[in-house]
């Protein structure tokens, strides 16, 4: 706002400024050496022109007659921009203040007025509604988990069996037959677990999985390790390339290549999520073995060390707290992932939810929510105390010998334990490795088709159409969970809560809303929205909003507990009110965090909107499973690019952009 | 002139921090404040334009009751009472013009001070201080991307705008190294001997309150245990103040 006064130039090339602007928008600004300036203004004309026609075309968006002309309204808008810019170019080049809010304002305006008809935006919904989602609602209140009997006893009810796990009557297991302990023909009580366990299977064996498969990867994508390598350079990046790639490809989405080829259930849903979580966890591997530290290498080989005591003493003490960290961190997102990877590959609560939905058992549905929510906040709290106490780690060194793991008890119950777990893991994920080298016989062609993108002008048009509508459903979704979350995330700062028993609770409500909401997937919550405000985009960007509504209140409240007092204090003393306190201490330490964390939100949204047309929320991830259903292999790959193009493309800027801020 | 009588504090924990306090400053004085870290000087400071609420005694500011003001009334006092801070206390993604132009907030139209508005006046007043503290080049810079001793100057800066009587100063060098130190000292002094602004100023090192001060307190756990010229510390002042164990340190 006060860059202007920088100039203390004086010039009459004010009106030549002017014209220049008047005739291309941004000219004046790069005439009188306000190059950025020039270059933003141009370039926002021209995107602002470009995405006013592209909804004129494909929806009619601000079509208004004028005098019987046709015409569009927002050009007018985009007009008044221009003007602005043309003011703007004559009041820099006379050294004045210019209203660069105004600027700023006028484009926003149009961005959103498009997005908001986009995305089929009907707040009103939510009200006229209301006496539909309040069968949802009152399905979450009574989810189906417990029945009462005739005799009034409760119990377990047939949908918690489903969910958790049941005991059944069946034939007995062969081996206690064999050995005379029971008769051949007596039943036996066989537990059947249920999706909830299967869940919990499947992001814990494909996080291991992915272990085996991102360790030796990440020392090639590691700059230090394949510099030292013949064609390390090519290595490198081919090897970067690979996992950004694959990475920017979400689990759900990779699950609809991989039910191909090892068919629906737990094990493709356990592929789709290893494929995702060891591209992940490479590249973060890789970063971690890029900052070791080279003294303690040079160190211990000087002290007369060979190689492999060089890598035993200097390099893995230094790489596996941090591998460690980040496994758990990717053990915490693959359960989450693994609650909706069901969606498309089968397997997991995911499916589970997806045929209660179709049936209409919203009790059902309800009570798989909860047991999500429970299980994911159980994973989160176990996750983030293990990786604080890995990252910390023992301050004070057990002064106990150490023994071999063998003599003490203690570690053989716990590597019983874990064997265990896997094998019962391996059993629920119904792991076959011959399927994996026996695809179906149209395997071969789907892939080829698959890969070899089609670029036909007519399907990329349709693509980058609902590419785009998506990306608007994302700043939508942020937007409405953004602005929500601005008055909760105060009641969940501590500094300003804590005072008196009642903040207190307020607090801990406040955190533990934001704590249960954040547990579910937004691909869980579109059903409700579906069922509230009808089938489509404002769905789904509704149950975007709920989860962006907790992740970004919860950064909100942090960003709001580091508030510095100096400034607070240092206002007031000059004499100013309350107000003017909070407009000149708090505002400006407040707003460039919130906006940040803003525009990192949409971008993960962006990414997560792809998918949640799986459950009726529109935008590309409907056409994806179009495409996917007719075995259109080839489109699938078209909208797959597009996808890869704009997580990339949108990653870059927002980056850029909140470098910038902070 | 500023009298504080019988001034107490009691922190809701219990902590006492202030006990029973008296003593005034003239115009045109400038009073050091010594003592140990945990003695009460900020809090003593603090008390005076009630950033902090006395538990009991009176402050008379130019025989306002300031501890009886109600809050339309503290404001007015305090735009008259200029406060620098060991942590410079800046919003530091703010322009440095922003910054000192806040210190004007007690004087300007509130509704139009939301909206960052300032007369043009304000803003030449703003610049012209920034230039008395050699900083007019960078008005325009934000607060963060300063050395220490700037921002220390931009908080002065502030504290101008609020044209004060009297500036308290909170251990205003404790952040600085010893160079810079001086310098900002100096412009306190400047401020104390040009423009009449009586300056109280809690300090670390004996060696400047000799140098800069004209006269001295000295508390201890909250008590006032010395009130008088610099000169008067003599070692056995200094052992009551400081503690048997101490040692005289200076700093250049």
């Amino acid at each position: 706002m006060d860059t202007a006064a920088i100039l203390p130039t004086r010039s009459n090339h004010a009106p030549l400024a002017s014209a220049l602007s008047l005739l291309a928008p941004g000219a004046g600004q790069f005439f009188i050496k306000q190059r950025m300036r020039g270059a933003a203004i141009l370039l926002t004309t021209l995107a602002v022109a470009y995405l006013i026609y592209w909804a004129d075309d494909n929806f009619r968006i601000g079509q208004t007659v004028l005098a019987g002309v046709t015409t569009n309204w927002l050009w007018l808008a985009l007009a008044c921009f221009w003007l602005w810019n043309i003011f703007d170019a004559y009041r820099h080049a006379r050294g004045l203040l210019s209203y660069s809010v105004i600027g700023f304002l006028i484009p926003l305006f149009i961005v959103y007025a498009i997005g908001w008809q986009v995305t089929d935006a009907k707040l009103e919904r939510l009200v006229t509604r209301a006496s539909d989602a309040q069968t949802v609602f009152t399905a979450i209140l009574h989810p189906d988990l417990f029945t009462t009997d005739d005799q009034g006893n409760v119990k377990p009810s047939e949908n918690f069996g489903d969910i958790i796990g049941k005991i059944v009557d069946g034939p007995a297991p062969a081996i206690l037959v064999q050995t005379g302990v029971v008769r051949a023909d007596s039943t036996f009580p066989n537990l059947v677990t249920g999706k909830l366990i299967e869940t919990i299977a499947l992001g814990l064996m494909a996080t291991i999985f992915s272990v085996v498969f991102a360790v030796p990867l990440s020392f090639f994508a590691a700059h230090n390790i394949t510099s030292r390598m013949p064609g390390g350079t090519i290595i490198y990046y081919a090897m970067r390339t690979f996992l950004n790639i694959v990475r920017a490809i979400d689990t759900v989405i990779w699950g609809l290549v991989i039910i191909v080829w090892v068919g629906l259930g737990p094990f493709a849903g356990m592929i789709a999520l290893l494929i995702h979580s060891t591209a992940a966890l490479g590249k973060l591997y890789s970063e971690e073995v890029e900052h070791i530290d080279a003294g303690p290498i040079e160190a211990v080989t000087a002290s007369g060390a060979n190689l492999l005591q060089v890598i035993r003493y200097a390099v893995v003490p230094q790489i596996v707290p941090p591998f460690l960290a980040y496994t758990l961190l990717r053990w915490d997102i693959n359960m989450r992932s693994a609650t909706i990877v069901g969606f498309v590959a089968g397997g997991g609560i995911g499916f589970f939810v997806l045929e209660t939905i179709r049936k209409g058992g919203y009790e059902q549905y309800a009570a798989a929510l909860w047991a999500v929510a429970i299980v994911i906040i159980s994973v989160d709290y176990v996750s983030a105390k293990w990786r604080e106490r890995i990252l910390i780690g023992d301050t004070q060194v057990k002064l106990i010998t150490p023994q071999p793991f063998y003599k003490s008890p203690r570690q053989i119950l716990y590597l019983v334990f874990g064997l265990l777990v896997f094998v019962v893991g391996w059993n629920l994920t119904q792991i076959d490795l011959k399927k994996l080298l026996d695809p179906g016989p149209t395997f071969g062609r789907l892939v080829s088709d698959f890969v070899s993108i089609d670029l036909t002008p007519s399907l990329v048009e349709t693509v980058w159409k609902q590419m785009l509508l998506t990306i608007f459903q994302a700043l939508i979704a942020t937007t409405l969970g953004g602005l929500m979350a601005i008055p909760f995330s105060f009641l969940a700062a501590r500094n300003l809560t804590g005072r008196s028993v009642l903040s207190i609770w307020i607090y801990y409500i406040t955190r533990g809303l934001f704590n249960i909401l954040r547990s579910i997937e937004a691909l869980l919550y579109v059903a409700i929205f579906v069922f509230w405000v009808g089938i489509g985009p404002f769905a789904g960007a509704l149950a975007l909003a709920v989860t962006t509504f907790a992740l970004i209140g919860k950064l909100f409240s942090e960003a709001i507990e580091n508030i510095d007092a100096g400034p607070m204090e240092a206002i007031t003393a000059t004499g100013a009110n309350t107000l003017q306190t909070i407009a000149y201490a708090i505002l400006p330490q407040i707003i460039p965090p919130f906006v940040s964390y803003a525009i990192y939100q949409w971008d993960i949204n962006v990414r997560i909107a792809t998918i949640v047309g799986f459950a009726g929320g529109g935008g590309i991830g409907l056409l994806l499973l179009q495409y996917s259903g007719q075995l259109q292999y080839h489109k699938v790959g078209t909208v797959v690019a597009m996808i890869v193009v704009t997580v990339a493309l949108m990653d870059f800027a927002s980056a850029k952009i909140r470098e910038r801020m902070v | 002139m500023l009298r504080v009588e019988h001034l107490s504090k009691v922190y809701p924990n219990g902590t006492v921090a202030l006990k029973d306090v008296s003593f005034s400053v003239q115009d045109g004085e400038f009073l050091a404040v010594i003592g140990l870290s945990g003695s009460g000087k900020s809090t003593l400071l603090r008390c005076i334009n009630r950033l902090i609420e006395p538990t009991s005694g009176k402050i008379f500011w130019n025989d306002i009751d300031v501890t009886a003001a109600p809050s339309s009334e503290l404001r007015m006092i305090r735009r008259q009472i200029g406060m620098v801070f060991q942590q410079f206390n800046l919003v530091k993604r703010s322009p440095v013009i922003t910054n000192v132009l806040s210190g004007r907030l007690g004087y300007v139209n509130p509704a139009q001070s939301l909206f960052n508005y300032f007369s043009p006046a304000d803003r030449e007043r703003a610049l012209n201080n920034l230039d008395r503290l050699g900083l007019r080049d960078k008005a325009y810079v934000r607060a963060d991307s300063l050395s220490g001793g700037q921002q220390q100057r931009v908080g002065i800066a502030r504290a101008l705008m609020q044209e004060p009587k009297l500036i308290l100063a909170d251990e205003p060098v404790a952040s600085l190294d010893p160079v810079l130190s001086h310098s900002i000292m100096k412009y306190l002094e400047q401020l104390n001997k040009e423009d009449k602004i009586t300056v109280l100023c809690s300090l670390h090192f004996l060696d400047l309150v000799h140098r800069y001060a004209t006269r001295a307190i000295a508390l201890k756990d909250g008590q006032l245990v010395f009130e008088g010229l610099p000169k008067a510390i003599d070692d056995a002042q200094f052992k009551a103040i400081y503690g048997q164990e101490a040692e005289r340190v200076s700093i250049i």
